[in-house]
C-alpha cells in the first residue's frame, strides 16, 4: 500500500471520527428528542459516509471496496427510513414539538390525522 | 423490470457471498433460494404498492451518477451546518415545521425525495401525505435548503422529469 493512499485514508477516517463524535456531542447538548434524531443523522451521513469512503482507498479497485459501496448503499436506504420512523411514532404519539414557526396549523391536519 | 430486480439481487449475492468454485452446490443452493425469496417479497410488495416502479427505467440508472453527486454536496453542506450548531458556545435553535410540495409522479420518487430529506442533517420527514411533506428543521439556514425546491428538482431530474 503507498504512503499517499495512506494519507488519503487517515485524513478520511479521522475526519470520519470527528463528525462521529459531534454526533455525539450533539445528542448530549441538544434539548428535546426531535432535535436529538438530527444529531444522530450527522453520525450516520458524515461520520460512518467518510469513514466508509476512507476504508475504500485501502481497498482499491476489488471485492472489497464493492462490498464497502453496497455497506454505504445500504445504509443510506435504512438510516433515514429509521429517523422517519422514530419520528413518526413520537409524533404520531402526541409527544410535543417545540416549534418557532409553524406551517397553516389544522389547515387539513385534525381531519386528515 | 420485476427481472431486472432479480437480475440485481442475483447480482448482490454472487458478489457478496457467491460460491467461486462451480462445486460447491449447496450454497449456490441457498443463494438462489434467498435470491428467490426476497424477490419474491419484492413482486408482492410492487403489486400491493399498484406497480408503479417504473421509476426504475434504465434511463433513471444513467442519470444516477448526477444525482449522486448533487446528493453528497446538499449532505455534506448540510452536515457543516449542523455541526456548527452543535458546537456553537450556545445551541440556538429556531425550529419549524412546514409543509413542502413533493412534485414527483411516482410514489417512489417522493419517498425518495422524503429520505433525501431526512438524511440531510438539520431537517427530517415527519410525514408525507397528498402529495406534501411535513418537514422539521433545524432553523432558518437547514429550513432554506429545502424549501427553495432544489433538491426536489434533483429528484425530479432523476425520475426524468423536466430539466
Amino acid at each position: 500500500m503507498n504512503g499517499a493512499l495512506d494519507i488519503v485514508t487517515t485524513v478520511l477516517l479521522v475526519a470520519g471520527g470527528f463528525f462521529c463524535v459531534v454526533g455525539g456531542i450533539g445528542l448530549h447538548r441538544f434539548s428535546d428528542f426531535y432535535q436529538r434524531t438530527h444529531a444522530a443523522s450527522v453520525t450516520d451521513t458524515a461520520g460512518a459516509g467518510l469513514m466508509l469512503v476512507g476504508l475504500m482507498f485501502q481497498g482499491g479497485l476489488s471485492m472489497v471496496t464493492l462490498k464497502l459501496v453496497l455497506v454505504l448503499a445500504f445504509l443510506l436506504f435504512s438510516s433515514p427510513a429509521i429517523a422517519h420512523a422514530l419520528v413518526k411514532a413520537a409524533h404520531g404519539h402526541g409527544l410535543a414539538l417545540e416549534l418557532e414557526i409553524e406551517d397553516e396549523p389544522g389547515r387539513d391536519g385534525d381531519a386528515a390525522g | 423490470m420485476r427481472l431486472g430486480v432479480l437480475a440485481l439481487l442475483a447480482a448482490v449475492w454472487l458478489s457478496l457471498s457467491g460460491p467461486y468454485t462451480v462445486h460447491e452446490w449447496l450454497i449456490f443452493a441457498f443463494g438462489v433460494v434467498s435470491v428467490a425469496f426476497v424477490w419474491r417479497l419484492y413482486v408482492a410488495l410492487d403489486r400491493a404498492a399498484g406497480g408503479d416502479s417504473e421509476f426504475f427505467r434504465a434511463s433513471s440508472w444513467l442519470r444516477l451518477p448526477r444525482f449522486l453527486v448533487a446528493f453528497a454536496l446538499k449532505v455534506a453542506a448540510a452536515n457543516l451546518h449542523t455541526t456548527k450548531l452543535i458546537l456553537a458556545p450556545k445551541i440556538e435553535l429556531h425550529t419549524r415545521l412546514r409543509r413542502v410540495p413533493a412534485s414527483q409522479k411516482t410514489s417512489f420518487g417522493q419517498v425518495l425525495y422524503a429520505n433525501f430529506i431526512t438524511l440531510t442533517p438539520g431537517t427530517i420527514t415527519l410525514d408525507l401525505r397528498d402529495d406534501e411533506l411535513l418537514v422539521y428543521a433545524l432553523d432558518a439556514e437547514s429550513e432554506a435548503d429545502v424549501m427553495d425546491g432544489s433538491m426536489d428538482r434533483d429528484v425530479l431530474r432523476l425520475e426524468g422529469g423536466p430539466d
